[in-house]
């Protein structure tokens, strides 16, 4: 008799416990740390597990390829051929390296020099590869940027090689996390998974819808008031698309009063000050392209960023944040975008 | 409250007695059945329900404090003293309440007190604790004190019906 | 003579009442906190991870609370207060789960690369909250 109800309590305290658990749809996370940021990937639906487990294995696999820092990995030999042996050493990278470079090369000419991968000796020089920030003398620049620019890096696409003009550097990490973000969805696919999200320091992929079909609802950080995480400038309703902000907020340092932030216009070697605070790139297809546009329309600033929008040349939308407080958004994702209320910035659609 | 010899010797008795049976309870260790904190079977309780039939209110409340400070102090917990002083002191309240009603046995009595005395004990956790979560288990504590109130209350009844031609219960 | 009536010995109907009132309580408890669970889900919950494993998970409506954890030799101080969070102390390099100040919304987080820990937001019920964060 005891023993039965001592049964039926435990049940119940049993049950009590599940309840409170998880609920609803099967939903898988990770957390990846690779290319310097922490990684977050959520799917449900599909063979969610085996979708992360390779997921996570390409992130690293990434890494290890395209990382600046890392001894051994392609990118790195590729710098230090040029530094040992000066012009026209020729490194196997392989194809993958060869054909981010070429489409490094593309993005950078499309937006009129704006973003560019050889620009990795003078990031170096401000000290925002290493955490040891400084401000360099004007004329360290100007012989830094004369080993910047696309002209000073060569492929060959059928042998898989590269090679670098002596004193150039290359740093992929413009574009690497928009790849990876590419890489991950190609996995999501490949494993069926239909819902989910790809968050890689900056770079979002929203898979599919929610569990509950609503888009998934993204929140860009407002760049005046980065000291409160919720604050946003306003809110995406994606599903199946990459999105991507680029901000000068990200990443800074100051010195004698003034604040100098990590995206350097490979026209001065300076941060660029283009009058924008933030720029969010959203696209169907590319997180490549979503990651280089981002820097690329940071540094063109409103106007050549909203010519270079209005062109066409390439699918995708933005969300502008200026200085002065407007936020300007492209009216392909203007139904997507929801406004933050009280946050004092006049919103605008354009087209 | 004036306490005659006779009385104030019945409640060291009953203390010793109440103290003793609090450690012959370790020895029937109901938590290992149901893994919850705060479960046991309140063996101590059936002299708390006897004091209050055989001396009254004050006097059991008195065996409660005297058995709840000299537990502690044996244990060397002073911190488990909030909790047997609260559980207790609840279970006191409820007791006498139901006690007054005179229209229940002492089975009422005891499972009403050993109801209110897993209510107090979880009401200190939630205090010292300043979290809600041992409010989770007061329902199965409940459940238990159900059985153990009933399990109290048939030893005091047994232990009634043999001193019912004693004087002991007379005074 | 007695001055008090001899115990009843017998249970009866007003014992069984309060039997059937404590249980009715329990029964009571139990269905609050099955409710309370059911609607917990949208409950803010922080999930506090280190090397990519979760270690923790707690609700922050618990109230106040500090929390410290270390991971690979760097230690942090969580706060916890009327519903948000904040780290507001560390002894990494970076610093950067300091600046990222308070959260208080499911979806937010704070990392600290150094130490490998991640605490997130996680509101499991669907409600139309942010479910991802960029800039």
């Amino acid at each position: 008799m005891m023993k039965r109800y001592i049964g039926a309590f435990l049940t119940v305290l049993l049950l009590m416990g599940s309840l409170t658990g998880c609920g609803g749809s099967k939903q898988v996370e990770a957390q990846v740390f690779a290319m310097d940021t922490v990684m977050f990937l959520t799917a449900c639906n599909g063979d969610g597990e085996a979708a992360l487990q390779n997921a996570e294995a390409e992130l690293y696999r990434l890494e290890s390829m395209l990382s600046r820092t890392r001894e051994n990995s392609q990118v790195t030999l590729l710098n230090q051929a040029s530094e040992d042996f000066g012009k026209g050493q020729t490194v196997e990278v392989g194809d993958e390296v060869c054909g981010l470079i070429e489409q490094a090369r593309t993005f950078s000419r499309v937006a009129g020099g704006a973003l560019d991968i050889t620009l990795a000796p003078v990031s170096s020089a401000w000290g925002f590869t290493k955490n040891a920030y400084r401000v360099p003398e004007s004329g360290e620049l100007e012989v830094l940027l004369t080993h910047v620019g696309m002209e000073h890096v060569h492929t060959d696409a059928a042998a898989g090689t590269a090679w670098l003009d002596e004193g150039t550097q290359v740093d992929l990490g413009g574009i690497a996390k928009g790849y990876a973000s590419d890489r991950v969805a190609a996995i999501y696919r490949q494993f069926g998974v239909t819902s989910g999200t790809v968050s890689l320091g900056g770079n979002v992929w929203a898979c599919g819808t929610r569990p509950d079909g609503k888009p998934w609802v993204v929140g860009i950080q407002d760049p005046n008031r980065t000291e409160e995480a919720d604050a946003y400038v306003g809110k995406l309703h994606l599903s199946d698309a990459f999105a991507v902000t680029s901000g000068g907020y990200q990443r800074y340092f100051e010195e004698g009063g003034v604040t100098y932030h990590h995206i350097l216009n490979p026209a001065t070697g300076y941060p660029a000050e283009s009058g924008l605070t933030s720029v969010t790139v959203v696209a169907a297809e590319s997180g490549t392209m979503c990651d280089a546009f981002s820097t690329a329309l940071f540094v063109m600033g409103e106007e050549r960023a909203l010519d270079f929008w209005r062109s066409g040349a390439y699918d995708f939308d933005l969300v502008l944040v200026t200085d002065d407080g407007r936020v300007l958004v492209t009216d392909g994702i203007a139904d997507a975008f929801e406004e933050t209320e009280g946050s004092g910035y006049v919103y605008k659609t354009v087209s | 409250m004036k306490l005659t010899t006779r009385q104030l010797t019945l409640c060291a008795v009953l203390t010793a007695m109440a103290l003793a049976l609090s450690y012959l309870e370790n020895f029937f260790p109901l938590s290992l059945a149901i893994p919850i904190p705060g479960v046991k079977l309140g063996l101590a309780n059936i002299v708390t329900v006897f004091a209050l039939y055989a001396l009254g209110p004050a006097q059991a409340l008195l065996i409660l404090f005297a058995r709840c400070f000299l537990g502690a102090m044996f244990a060397g917990n002073m911190n488990a003293l909030i909790f047997s002083l609260m559980g207790g002191v609840t279970a006191m309240a409820a007791m006498i309440a139901l006690f007054r009603l005179r229209r229940l046995s002492v089975y009422g009595v005891s499972i009403g007190g050993a109801a209110a005395h897993n209510c107090g004990q979880v009401a200190a956790a939630v205090l010292t604790l300043g979290n809600t979560a041992p409010l989770y288990y007061l329902p199965v504590l409940l459940g238990v004190s159900l059985l153990t109130g009933a399990l109290t209350g048939m030893v005091a009844a047994l232990l009634f019906r043999a001193l019912e031609h004693t004087n002991l219960l007379k005074m | 003579m007695s001055t008090r009536p001899f115990p009843k010995l017998r249970p009866g109907i007003w014992d069984a009442l309060v039997a059937a009132v404590v249980i009715v309580l329990a029964v009571v408890c139990a269905g609050a906190f099955w409710v309370r669970g059911t609607l917990a889900e949208g409950e803010l919950t922080a999930v506090v991870s280190m090397d990519g494993q979760e270690r923790e998970r707690f609700a922050l409506s618990d109230g106040e609370m500090e929390r410290t954890y270390t991971n690979h030799g760097y230690t942090l101080h969580l706060l916890v207060q009327s519903g948000e969070l904040r780290v507001a102390e560390a002894d990494c390099p970076t610093q950067d789960c300091v600046h990222t100040g308070t959260i208080g919304q499911a979806g937010q987080s704070i990392v600290c690369l150094p130490a490998r820990i991640v605490v997130q937001l996680v509101r499991t019920g669907g409600s139309s909250d942010v479910d991802v964060v960029i800039g």
